[in-house]
């Protein structure tokens, strides 16, 4: 008797928690997940984007990507692209918060100042780069008698460190904005506690700070990752994947294959490819920070 | 509990040999991430032949405002503006909303589906919308939601609605059971409860969600294009994008349209300064 | 409580607002497209415009002057980047149905004629404009296409430097090697060029390769496909490939970082001679210096004979399946008819025209040389090649790899196998 009515209970429980789900997942499942499967349809079929006809040629599409030195070259751009944004961008964010933890002046200021670029669209950061690196730079060079080779757009050897300066630029006041809020909510009396062991400053940090930001390097790492991964609209404005293909991304090959190109079926299947190599990252990424967090 | 290091405790302290030091390190960092919104101001107060004749480093001959004018006309300002902030402000309301009560629903029922529904959520933050061009216009246009003002509402909230959930998630541990189950006993319904008592608590994380995702939504080029192309429905950055594309030759014009786009966030972001923070302690400290 | 509720309501009230305000516009392009139109009734066309920047501006002078003749009609624009976001438009209309206008270049039209969504011009309309303008934009002898005015395309040339330094307007390769030369002898950069946009490598191939393979060959693409030519056996489709090489190793060693503009810029400042180019470069040259004296001739080809290309540019197109055809038909009476719009547009986009009798006023010092090779005949529609040899996903793939070559990631026999690799998608088709 007893059994049932907590049953019902429960049933009635289930339903209101399901009234507050199911609007979001609605929303979520025809916004994005269909056309999700609509790609993988398309990805099993040669049509152009255009035509009436769909014609499904089964995996010969997939068959293809492995042997398109492109799609292979727009991986590697994009694998070193989030390797170097990952490591450069964390660790410079994370630098900056102790610095601006330290007890400098203007702390505001410099805070401001660093997060101010992350208001601008990604769009106008690389417009704004690609005059920074042909233009403005250049003149400093005559302004100061010096040499430095500053064309870092123009080649495809230094093509990535122009997108990562101008990436960096953009993004590294924000992840640093959150560590610093992680930093502050350290409880003083770790590092007093710290301290009284005669723990020194570089110890501190690796013993105290790091082990207090764990959630914060998960959020930023994440973030990071699977943001860089899916770059695009910065690389529209600013090399457009040039010079040749060297700063062609994943996103921007399949944008450029499926539309310019014409070959809707294709493109879906780079697409659906990446979805995948991106669920397995994230996932890899988020067992193992969550594991070290709980170690920590 | 412990006694939380406030921002405001940290005073500036007498300089020590380490701290200058950093000063110094940080004073240069902060001139080079400024130079570039230097540059964009100087560029745009500069006219078109000045441009290209005087090096770019050097100051405008004379303040004129001509690009500015200019940019309000070509990019339609008045119409793109509020069109930009309507799609903005109602998106991230949603969004608030609905992520807020579909984390809790999924922290707190144990059923299987919402297990499911946690994952099924968190999928959608690695799915780049950006390859799925076609398909979400063609579903739009089914819908009959394609060159709306509700059409593109309702993919910012789709796009943005699984890392909300993630980020509303990670906020529950926050949210002490012993209250909802007091509510409970009290005879409060779910949605009540969570009217009640959850929201309140949430707000902090709600504010969180709200900058991160107004920054992508008010900065967004791609779904804006797809969905809302016609001139009485473009967004902002749709129209300054076509102020630099290939061909153009107005780069003066351009940067006063950066400008003008940038300032009302950029004021948004000063005078709120405070809670952005305080939004994005919670986010950091308890993600 | 209560100001949550007041919060929820006014959040409503918006959602509703916002959405009412999306139907009502979306109800007021229906009304104008389903109910029969009576006298003095407003009827609104759908124009999907993929402009150039240079062409931005346009509409506005196109709906001014339908505001006078045909005030019943009411134009909704949807301006786009011809580039970037046409193709991608029109794809997303042909799975929603087009609009009643569509505006694009010349060889959009054996792109999306042979889908069967364009309907045909009125002979009417094409009979205003040059017997030219109407030949690439023709299939199986229905037009589709009402092209309304024309780019130049060739060497732009600083003139008072070519007269400085006694230069004559090269006709062969081997007069453009002297020219080359003697640049080098005294200092100056032979040619400007802006290779960090691809597509300004694209498109100096196709001029290239206008001259030395269409000019014999016209259905060089066609035969590509059928498996009889290929670049990497056509010692004609090299040689305009190479031609990239003699561009790249005689200009500023910073082109992979130099913009049109500021290319344009240097042009105009002397420091280089020559720019293989299009009339998107006057307004710019122009722009810095009004007096810059400037002419135009065909890059030279082996075999001596080049001829100066033209493109046509702004071309109209209807949907064939448009419930307006009546208004649409007068839109296009306007754009034929109204010469004093023709000559503000032309002069506003620094074109040629394409209709009869109608003259562009603004100064062009490069008119002068068009003129003598127009009378000589001496002109070509680039068109040909571009729907030989299609531009999205085919001409523009090239370039990149063109690029690499000439920063020597690539081998030139890559480089020729991996357009040969493209074939499938160097036909619209």
């Amino acid at each position: 008797m007893k059994k049932t009515k907590k049953g019902t209970m429960e049933q009635r429980m289930f339903r209101q928690y399901l009234l507050l789900v199911l609007p979001g997942f609605i929303i979520f499942t025809i916004g994005l997940i269909i056309p999700m499967f609509m790609a993988v349809r398309y990805s099993f079929t040669s049509w152009d984007g255009m035509s009436a006809e769909k014609i499904f040629v089964g995996f010969q599409n997939y068959i293809d990507l492995f042997k398109d030195s492109n799609f292979r070259d727009a991986w590697l751009f994009t694998i070193k692209f989030t390797i170097g944004n990952t490591i450069i961008q964390n660790i410079v964010a994370l630098l900056f918060a102790v610095a601006l933890d330290s007890g400098i002046k203007g702390q505001k200021i410099y805070r401001t100042i660093l997060f101010i670029p992350c208001l601008i669209s990604a769009v106008i950061v690389g417009f704004v780069w690609l005059k920074m690196f042909s233009n403005v730079l250049p003149a400093l060079n005559d302004l100061l008698g010096t040499n430095i080779n500053f064309l870092l757009f123009g080649k495809k050897e230094t093509v990535l460190s122009g997108l990562l300066i101008a990436n960096n630029w953009q993004w590294i006041g924000y992840w640093m904005l959150i560590y610093l809020a992680g930093l502050q909510s350290v409880p003083a009396e770790l590092y007093e506690a710290a301290k009284v062991d005669g723990a020194g400053a570089v110890k501190r940090f690796f013993n105290v700070t790091i082990p207090m930001l764990a959630p914060a390097i998960t959020i930023c790492v994440v973030g990071i990752t699977t943001g860089s991964l899916k770059v695009y609209d910065l690389l529209v404005s600013s090399t457009k994947g040039g010079p040749g293909r060297s700063s062609t991304s994943m996103i921007y090959e399949t944008y450029t294959t499926a539309i310019n190109g014409r070959q809707y079926g294709y493109g879906s299947a780079m697409s659906v490819t990446l979805v995948i190599v991106l669920l397995l990252v994230a996932l890899i990424q988020v067992k193992g920070l969550k594991k070290r967090e709980v170690q920590a | 509990m412990f006694r939380k290091k406030e921002k405001d405790d940290i005073q500036a302290q007498p300089y020590t040999k380490k701290t200058f030091g950093v000063q110094i390190i940080m004073t240069v960092a902060a001139i080079a991430f400024i130079a570039p919104i230097f540059i964009i101001l100087n560029y745009s107060f500069k006219g078109k032949r000045e441009l290209y004749l005087s090096s770019p480093l050097s100051l405008p001959e004379s303040f004129n405002l001509e690009n500015y004018v200019k940019a309000f006309d070509k990019l339609n300002l008045a119409t793109t503006f509020t069109n930009t902030f309507i799609y903005t402000a109602i998106s991230v309301l949603i969004l608030a909303i609905l992520c807020g009560t579909t984390a809790w629903a999924i922290a707190r029922c144990t059923h299987k589906f919402f297990k499911f529904c946690y994952i099924y959520f968190i999928v959608g933050i690695l799915i780049p919308y950006q390859a799925l061009f076609l398909p979400i216009y063609m579903i739009g246009y089914k819908l009959h939601l394609t060159n709306t003002r509700y059409g593109i509402i309702f993919m910012y909230v789709a796009t943005g609605v699984s890392f909300g959930v993630f980020l509303m998630n990670s906020f529950m541990s926050t949210v002490p059971l012993e209250l909802e189950e007091a509510a409970r006993i009290d005879g409060c319904s779910v949605i009540r409860t969570y009217i009640s008592v959850v929201m309140p608590i949430l707000k902090p994380a709600m504010a969180t969600l709200i900058i991160m995702q107004a920054f992508q939504i008010w900065n967004d080029y791609l779904l804006a294009s797809l969905y809302v192309s016609k001139k009485q429905l473009k967004t902002l950055t749709v129209a300054i994008q076509s102020l630099f594309s290939a061909q153009s030759s107005d780069y003066t014009t351009a940067m006063a349209a950066i400008v003008i786009s940038v300032l009302p966030i950029a004021i948004l972001f000063l005078s709120l300064q405070k809670y952005f923070i305080k939004g994005m302690t919670v986010g950091a400290v308890k993600g | 409580m209560k100001r949550k509720k007041v919060l929820c309501t006014v959040l409503a009230a918006m959602m509703i607002a916002s959405m009412a305000t999306g139907c009502g516009g979306n109800d007021d392009g229906k009304a104008g497209g389903t109910e029969k139109k009576s006298e003095g009734e407003k009827v609104t066309l759908t124009v999907l415009a993929g402009q150039s920047t240079t062409d931005a501006g346009i509409e506005d002078m196109i709906d001014e002057a339908l505001a006078e003749k045909y005030p019943n009609i009411e134009l909704e624009w949807e301006c786009v980047d011809w580039g970037n976001d046409f193709q991608p438009k029109m794809q997303q209309y042909m799975q929603s149905g087009l609009p009643d206008i569509m505006i694009g270049k010349a060889q959009d039209v054996s792109t999306y004629a042979p889908q069967g969504v364009l309907g045909e011009i009125d002979s009417k309309y094409v009979d205003r404009g040059l017997d030219a303008a109407s030949e690439n934009v023709t299939i199986d002898g229905k037009t589709y296409g009402l092209v309304y005015n024309a780019l130049y395309q060739g060497v732009y040339y600083n003139k008072t430097m070519f007269k400085e330094n006694g230069w004559e307007v090269p006709k062969t390769q081997e007069d453009l090697q002297k020219i080359i030369d003697d640049c080098k002898a005294k200092g100056i950069t032979p040619f400007a060029s802006h290779m960090v946009d691809t597509w300004s490598i694209g498109n100096v191939t196709m001029q290239f390769a206008m001259n030395d393979v269409f000019n014999n060959d016209p259905t060089w693409g066609d035969k590509f496909r059928d498996g009889k030519v290929s670049f990497s056996d056509s010692k004609e489709m090299q040689t305009a490939y190479e031609y990239n090489k003699l561009i790249y190793d005689n200009t500023f060693p910073e082109t992979f970082s130099t913009e049109q503009t500021d290319c344009d810029a240097k042009m105009v400042q002397g420091e280089a001679a020559m720019k293989v180019s299009g009339s998107w470069s006057i307004q710019n040259f122009l722009d810095i210096d009004e007096n810059f004296e400037f002419g135009i001739f065909p890059f030279p080809n082996q075999t001596g004979d080049s001829k100066l290309i033209f493109e046509p540019n702004i071309t109209v197109m209807t949907s064939k399946d448009t419930k307006h055809q009546e208004e649409v038909n007068q839109v296009l009476d306007l754009l034929t008819s109204d010469k004093d719009l023709a000559v503000d547009i032309l002069d506003y986009t620094k074109t040629a025209s394409m209709l009869k009798d109608v003259t562009p006023t603004f100064k062009n010092p490069s008119q002068e040389d068009i003129d003598k090779y127009a009378e000589e005949g001496n002109i070509v529609d680039v068109t040909l090649g571009n729907n030989q040899l299609v531009w999205g996903g085919f001409q523009e793939e090239n370039a990149k790899d063109i690029a690499s070559w000439l920063q020597g990631d690539l081998s030139f026999e890559d480089c020729l196998k991996a357009s040969d690799g493209r074939v499938g998608a160097s036909s619209a088709n």
